[in-house]
């Protein structure tokens, strides 16, 4: 079992608060990502469930008993550290072995289980070389292994991949994904890397400023984020917010009045929404040439062709900030000359004047099949 | 294409010369007095005071290497003890430096900054001035004339440096080898010696060196104040024997003093393997 609940976590600094009350359920076998900007006290969060840092209130259980004062030994998981953290002067397979070597294990058994850690993550040719020899990946591989021999309730990863180059991490995301399937057990993985997120995770955690800014699938972060924070945190390029005003509410949805265009956002409304100013989020890849609900004319000041698509960016009415839009790979558009752009009502997000989101009229199960198999919606 | 980078000039070339002067002028001014006792060792005795002096030896043999063991029979229990009294003091210091050194680099504790600031200011003392403190000390718990009493001054007085220097190395061992031993279950004590100690050799190395070398330059002023027996008298105390009525053997004591270095020079010599760089290669993302 690897079930871990965190009751009002909370984290000081002196009298700095880092961690807000943190409330969250891990399910036994569960992927879950840990994500948010620098700062946001994601490994704080994570080194306080290893045991590394002291927690100021709150609870940690794991199987339902309190950790809080428990040695990281006893708590039943292991930590793979951004830095690698692996001993220069041992061999790749001492280092495997030395959480074995801790607790005095029978030298057959110890062997038995390091080459099977290293038979699972390739290393089985290199157990008698040092980490110096070794490449980046072949060292975030060796402290997996370590963690792997203990078999641990809960696997704590902290920004493993980022240390590597990008191909590579393309790679060992796929491993490790592989990993949690063959091992089946409870992983939790800190990182500011979305991509990372968005492609491993079973749900992610995304923190700001020392809270849960949402909780959900990857999916459903993307689709219905909660407020401005997500929507713009998840998405690259990220979300564009637009300034407009609520003129009505009805069953349709909200509609709102952009630049003298209007158009209904199928979202829930509610009392009290007409004549207040809103967001319209829009991501970048939903912005289309031609007719659409909501047309608009850009002049973009850079253009980056990727090939699959082109990506420009341009001031927007005199607006300070950027407005990006995702187009066919072989857009005909050109550095400042205009451009008419369109974005459809159903693509659009609506969040109030405190940036919360008014819940889109999406089906999850609609876009995330996954959720529909797990039953998890 | 070469891929090697091309070598950039830092220097031009009368800065080199500059530079090259002044580590031959400091060379110079910190070697000669080794280069003139060495050819002192070589010469005979009615040459020393010939006038004009004469730098480069005549007839220069290794004669004095062989007559100062006769000059002074006892030299080589002389040699012993200083070696005897080194090597026990370099080994108690690091048994309690290294571990001190670990706790102060790793762990925030109440008073600690103090602590480190009381042994600098430790340091500032001059032996000599505790010196009679000390021979109080040591007869009020008998031990006046002991190896005791030359080896705990050096040990106390050398401990402080010691700390500083290798607390400042372990500062530069990546802290998550530490963490990552201790999620793994491993005790702190377990952490210092199977994960620590090894990476820190060098530091240890260079602590251990300058224990030595500390303990063989400083242990006479301990050996002329607490000790009156040639058997525990150390290789300093041993050179005034040939400081005679009449006349100083200045070669002979030439001879005994480079005689009296070799044992910490081949020390040395060997502890020096453990001084490699690099030994944290592929430990942490650098």
């Amino acid at each position: 079992m690897g079930q871990l609940n965190l009751n009002t976590v909370q984290k000081f600094y002196g009298t700095f608060e880092v961690l807000k009350g943190i409330d969250l359920e891990v399910k036994n076998g569960e992927f879950v990502v840990f994500v948010g900007p620098s700062g946001c006290g994601k490994s704080t969060l994570l080194r306080m469930i290893a045991g590394l840092d002291e927690t100021s209130s709150g609870d940690i259980l794991i199987d339902g008993k309190r950790v809080n004062d428990l040695p990281p030994v006893k708590r039943g998981i292991a930590m793979v550290f951004q830095s690698y953290a692996l001993y220069p002067h041992m061999t790749v397979f001492e280092n495997i072995a030395f959480p074995l070597r801790v607790e005095k294990m029978q030298e057959d058994k110890l062997k038995a289980k390091v080459e099977n850690a290293a038979r699972i993550l390739h290393l089985d040719q290199r157990l008698q070389q040092k980490p110096g020899l070794l490449s980046g990946g072949q060292r975030q591989r060796v402290a997996i292994g370590r963690a792997i021999v203990r078999e641990p309730k809960i696997f704590l990863f902290d920004e493993p991949l980022s240390n590597l180059d990008a191909a590579l991490r393309a790679d060992m995301r796929i491993e490790l994904a592989k990993l949690h399937r063959q091992l089946k057990a409870t992983m939790i993985y800190v990182t500011h890397d979305q991509v990372e997120a968005m492609t491993m995770a079973d749900r992610i955690v995304v923190l700001n400023a020392g809270e849960i800014a949402q909780t959900g699938a990857p999916l459903e972060l993307y689709h219905k984020p909660a407020n401005t924070f997500v929507a713009g945190f998840i998405g690259n390029p990220k979300m564009n917010m637009l300034p407009v005003v609520c003129k009505s509410v009805g069953p349709g949805g909200v509609e709102v009045e952009y630049q003298g265009q209007s158009a209904t956002i199928p979202v829930e409304g509610r009392a009290g929404l007409v004549g207040q100013p809103l967001t319209l989020g829009i991501r970048p890849e939903h912005i289309q040439f031609g007719a659409a609900d909501l047309v608009m004319t850009i002049a973009p000041s850079v253009i980056e062709r990727l090939g699959a698509h082109t990506v420009a960016y341009a001031a927007l009415n005199g607006e300070g900030e950027n407005f990006c839009a995702m187009l066919p790979g072989s857009a005909a558009i050109r550095t400042e000359e205009t451009v008419a752009v369109g974005i459809n009502a159903a693509d659009c997000h609506l969040f109030d004047a405190g940036g919360i989101a008014l819940e889109r009229r999406v089906e999850l199960t609609d876009v995330d099949m996954g959720l529909l198999k797990a039953g998890a919606v | 294409m070469s891929t090697q980078p091309a070598m950039i000039n830092r220097y031009r070339w009368h800065e080199l010369i500059g530079i090259y002067a002044g580590i031959f002028a400091f060379l110079t001014f910190i070697l000669a007095p080794f280069v003139e006792g060495f050819l002192v060792s070589l010469k005979p005795l009615s040459q020393l005071f010939s006038s004009p002096y004469r730098f480069i030896p005549q007839n220069g043999s290794f004669e004095a290497y062989r007559t100062m063991w006769v000059s002074v029979p006892g030299f080589a229990r002389y040699i012993f003890n200083s070696f005897f009294i080194s090597t026990i003091v370099t080994a108690v210091v690091l048994m309690l430096v290294v571990p001190a050194a670990y706790a102060f680099a790793r762990f925030k504790f109440k008073g600690s900054g103090h602590l480190l600031g009381a042994f600098l200011a430790v340091n500032m003392f001059s032996g000599a001035v505790l010196l009679i403190p000390l021979f109080r000390l040591m007869r009020s718990f008998g031990v006046l004339n002991t190896y005791f009493a030359i080896i705990v001054p050096g040990v106390a007085f050398l401990i402080p440096s010691a700390i500083w220097l290798l607390r400042t190395y372990m500062m530069r061992i990546p802290k998550e080898l530490d963490e990552a031993a201790f999620v793994d279950g491993a005790s702190h004590f377990y952490t210092l010696r199977r994960v620590i100690l090894p990476i820190a050799m060098p530091g240890i190395t260079v602590v251990a060196i300058t224990t030595f070398i500390g303990s063989y330059a400083q242990q006479f002023i301990y050996a002329l104040t607490f000790n009156s027996k040639t058997e525990y008298a150390p290789l300093p105390v041993g050179l005034f024997a040939y400081f005679g009525r009449q006349e100083v053997i200045w070669n002979e004591l030439m001879a005994a003093s480079f005689v009296g270095i070799a044992p910490a020079m081949i020390v040395i010599f060997f502890l020096q393997r453990y001084l490699v760089s690099g030994l944290t290669a592929g430990a942490v993302k650098q």
